[in-house]
């Protein structure tokens, strides 16, 4: 019989597959992040952790205050405060200094919000944290609080770094 | 500051070992998925300790410290830019009485709470404050999920998003139990609690752990002998969330009450 | 409305406040249900010769390819970076469901492309050696250059026809029930995380394809004024009604089983189904959806009713069914989501229609398989033997 065989279709279709399959299998190769990390277990890419890595700090802890403000950390040494961290009211470091320079106000919130986030009387609080309150049936009763009216501000008998003082 | 382990080099040879690890190594992965790591490992206490890594981070909170100021919260989004709508760490007031349990996070803690009114404060039996975050599972369901692997555990402990390589598809965040995950509204990629992984590779403890004023939260290094993470974790009187999940967290909880989900 | 976990305020985790997965989720599995649903009657005639369905075998699968071309874009539409979505296939990865999916959804397309292309070469060979010009280039590229058809080469065709088909088959359970195991697997998710969630997904799926291929010829049909195949109506009917009987029983044996068990499942479940999914899964889905085609297409099949009226009330069971599945994707899609991961509240579910994800774009991509369905039946003779003189659609 003359003509094509009743599978010469068939051939083509197969090199048209195999060519797609093999530019797929090309195109794959080529767009795997060339750091994958070929392991069984833990498939990912080894460069992700440098990104991850290089975000910016914005706190830097107590002790990126150190170089600046020694004697204030001498001092704050000995208050009851102490065990605080400098930024959760001064706001980040990173808001303050740059380059081993100040370059904005480390700005601190003097309401009665910044100790009563802290110190207001609530019943999910750890009982043996001071808590200051009207009532006293919770946190430590105070006399003086009793004369405060609601806007007094904390900071006017206190001091924000010697709080018993 | 500590080393950051060097990528390797995408150099021929690994890429010929690829070839022999693909057609070895699909048939291990197979063989593993089905009889899985499971059964064996999940039993053994010392897997966390054992592997070569140098360091085995892990997480402490205690809820008998926690005041419920919402630093924690502040911090992270802070540090993190965490965009408004969504929270990589929050906080969780409950309040126990004898009706039920009242629970509440308002705007995931960062304002800290509203002292509860005097109806609630009359029948109540117990109240704390409970912070959540990414548990940095040994076994987490969003990695095994991931269609590309954007989502990965390292071998000091920290589970890490791949912001470069993620799509969005948002199947970690339905295959976390925690709701630890969301996708970021700005990004467009899945993103969570990464233990503030830029700042411990720099010798730096997480925002969170650096501001609470209670020591509520501890983090540190399972390999080293005096780190109070350490202590409490040899101590074994630690809880973790949903242990029914079989995911087994990194973020240990000190005082865990049963209430707690 | 009782809330689950002993809470006195619906207290969900704040990352639960939005639906993460919504209508364009609730599309993709819905779409590729289509695709799968429509290739099992082109198989049914071709694999188990099932003669009433060998007119309708080349729409079938002309349908089904249709679908399949446009069952994974909700997914894409989903993502936040669409233009990553190739990672899926290229990033060596072996643990997660829904990469797999992404190479068997893809292979399932070649197969059936393959399979068109077998059965359609008769007719590209004649058209090519037919027309001249850019369209005859096209019909050319399309015989692969293989401007002759014999009879021989004919008979290995239907040979491999054969053989794909049967391949399509479990090739085809397999894909749907893959979706169904991308949400079966989840255990974070209480209402997902059953093992029969694969097998219920893939008879809905073969439900919502067989319903779906009726309703559109009957509407060719009715369009052409051609008759229809009485013969082939009662018979489709027949199966239809038994797939979905066997469908409905397994969604009521998923939950009888967490019912009766009583345990932590249903204790997340039962508010759900009792509170935010009252409406659309024990009214809807489980009862008027489910329950009227059972009653129409039971009297369809065991009746002898016939003529017009017989093709309304297949109409109409068809209709309902495609609802019904369309409500068990979205009951099963989005009301798992309604739980938050708290245990202690539901999650509002808010319709959005002109957003990115919303019900226009939803009702777009559904459109669009119809639209191409359309186009390519101007090209190709859909209910005409391939291998036959005359052009027809
Ligand atoms: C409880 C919140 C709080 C903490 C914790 C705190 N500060 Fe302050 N700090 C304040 C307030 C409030 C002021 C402003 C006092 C005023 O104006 O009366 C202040 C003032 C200052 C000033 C201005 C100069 C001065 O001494 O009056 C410095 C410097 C300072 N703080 C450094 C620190 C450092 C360093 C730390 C950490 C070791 C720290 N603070 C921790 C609340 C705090
Ligand atoms: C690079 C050095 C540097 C570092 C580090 C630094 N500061 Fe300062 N800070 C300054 C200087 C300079 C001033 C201005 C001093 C003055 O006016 O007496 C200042 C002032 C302040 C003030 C007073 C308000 C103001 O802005 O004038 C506060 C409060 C303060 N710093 C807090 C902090 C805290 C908390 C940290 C640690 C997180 C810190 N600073 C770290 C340099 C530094
Ligand atoms: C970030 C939380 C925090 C904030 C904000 C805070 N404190 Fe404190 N405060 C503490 C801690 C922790 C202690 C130490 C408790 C201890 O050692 O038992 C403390 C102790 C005190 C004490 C001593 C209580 C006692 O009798 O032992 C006083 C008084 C006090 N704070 C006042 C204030 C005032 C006033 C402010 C507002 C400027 C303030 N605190 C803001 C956390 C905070």
């Amino acid at each position: 019989m003359s003509g094509p065989s009743s599978t010469s279709h068939l051939y083509r279709l197969g090199i048209v597959l195999v060519a797609f399959f093999v530019a797929a299998v090309l195109v794959g190769w080529w767009a795997v992040p060339s750091s994958w990390n070929f392991d069984v277990d833990h498939w990912y890419r080894k460069d992700a952790l440098i990104d991850n890595a290089q975000k910016p700090m914005v706190y830097g802890g107590n002790e990126s205050c150190k170089d600046c403000h020694e004697p204030a950390m001498k001092k704050l040494a000995k208050f009851k405060h102490r065990a605080l961290s400098c930024e959760s009211c001064h706001g980040p470091v990173a808001d303050h200094v740059r380059g081993n320079k100040k370059f904005a106000a480390a700005k601190v919130d003097k309401s009665r919000w910044q100790c009563e986030n802290c110190h207001q009387e609530q019943i999910n609080r750890p009982k043996d944290f001071p808590q200051f309150s009207k009532t006293g049936d919770i946190g430590k009763f105070v006399k003086k609080h009793n004369l405060l009216e609601k806007k007094t501000l904390c900071l006017e008998c206190h001091n924000a770094h010697d709080p018993t003082n | 500051m500590m080393p950051i382990p060097s990528p390797i080099e995408a150099d021929t040879d690994s890429r010929r070992e690829f070839l022999r690890n693909i057609l070895a190594g699909t048939a291990t992965a197979t063989v593993l998925m089905v009889f899985g790591p499971g059964a064996m490992a999940l039993s053994d206490p010392t897997r966390r300790t054992k592997n070569k890594a140098k360091h085995q981070f892990a997480y402490v909170i205690n809820i008998n410290n926690c005041i419920g100021c919402g630093n924690c919260v502040r911090a992270c989004n802070k540090e993190n830019n965490v965009p408004a709508s969504v929270f990589r760490t929050w906080v969780e007031r409950y309040v126990v009485t004898d009706e039920g349990v009242y629970v509440e996070s308002p705007n995931g803690g960062l304002k800290g709470f509203e002292a509860v009114n005097k109806k609630l404060r009359q029948n109540f039996k117990k109240s704390f404050t409970v912070p959540k975050m990414c548990n940095h599972c040994e076994d987490p369901p969003c990695v095994q999920v991931c269609p590309v692997g954007a989502t990965f555990k390292t071998e000091e402990g920290f589970v890490l998003v791949d912001h470069a390589h993620c799509l969005g598809c948002a199947y970690c965040v339905q295959a976390c139990p925690y709701a630890a995950r969301y996708i970021d509204p700005i990004k467009h990629v899945s993103d969570k609690c990464d233990w503030c992984y830029h700042r411990v590779k720099n010798g730096k403890l997480p925002a969170c752990v650096t501001v609470c004023p209670n020591k509520a939260r501890l983090f540190g290094d399972l390999k080293d002998p005096e780190s109070e993470v350490t202590k409490i974790f040899k101590e074994d009187q630690w809880m973790v969330l949903k242990p029914h999940m079989h995911t087994d967290p990194t973020c240990f909880y000190i005082g865990l009450p049963r209430e707690v989900v | 409305m009782e809330l689950p976990g002993d809470a006195l305020v619906n207290f969900i985790f704040p990352n639960n406040a939005k639906v993460w997965w919504s209508v364009m989720i609730v599309l993709y599995p819905y779409l590729t249900g289509l695709m799968a649903g429509a290739f099992v009657v082109s198989a049914l005639s071709h694999v188990f010769k099932i003669k009433e369905f060998k007119p309708i075998a080349n729409f079938a699968l002309i349908a089904a390819f249709c679908f399949g071309l446009f069952a994974a874009t909700p997914l894409l539409v989903h993502l936040g970076q669409p233009q990553r979505a190739y990672e899926i296939y290229v990033t060596p990865h072996l643990t997660s469901a829904m990469s797999i999916f992404g190479y068997f959804y893809s292979g399932y397309l070649v197969l059936l492309m393959i399979e068109i292309w077998l059965i359609y070469r008769p007719y590209f060979t004649r058209m090519a050696n037919q027309t001249k010009g850019f369209m005859g280039f096209i019909w050319y590229l399309l015989t692969l250059g293989q401007l002759e058809y014999n009879p021989a080469s004919a008979k290995v065709d239907q040979k491999i026809i054969a053989v794909l088909a049967g391949i399509g088959i479990p090739w085809a359970s397999v894909l749907h029930g893959y979706v169904g195991f991308v949400f079966g697997s989840v255990k974070a998710v209480a209402w997902w995380a059953t093992a029969l969630q694969p097998f219920i997904f893939l008879s809905s799926a073969i439900v919502s394809g067989m319903a779906v291929l009726f309703l559109m010829y009957t509407f060719i049909r009715w369009r052409q004024r051609q008759a229809y195949d009485f013969a082939m109506v009662r018979k489709y009917m027949a199966f239809l009604w038994g797939i979905f009987i066997l469908d409905y029983a397994l969604e009521v044996i998923e939950l009888a089983f967490v019912v009766y068990e009583r345990g932590y499942h249903w204790s997340l479940i039962e508010p759900l189904l009792k509170g935010p999914l009252f409406d659309s899964y024990a009214i809807m889905q489980m009862g008027i959806l489910s329950v009227t085609p059972l009653l129409i297409l039971g009297y369809v099949v065991l009746s002898n009713i016939s003529g017009r009226m017989m093709i309304h009330m297949a109409n109409f069971g068809s209709l309902i069914l495609l609802l019904q599945v369309l409500f068990m994707r979205f009951n099963v899609v989005v009301g798992g989501q309604l739980i938050s991961k708290s245990e202690r509240g539901f999650v509002d579910f808010e319709w959005e229609i002109l957003a990115k994800e919303g019900i226009l774009t939803a009702i777009v991509l559904f459109v669009a398989p119809f639209v191409t369905y359309y186009i390519i039946s101007r090209f190709i003779p859909i209910f005409d033997d391939p291998a036959a003189g005359k052009e027809g659609s």
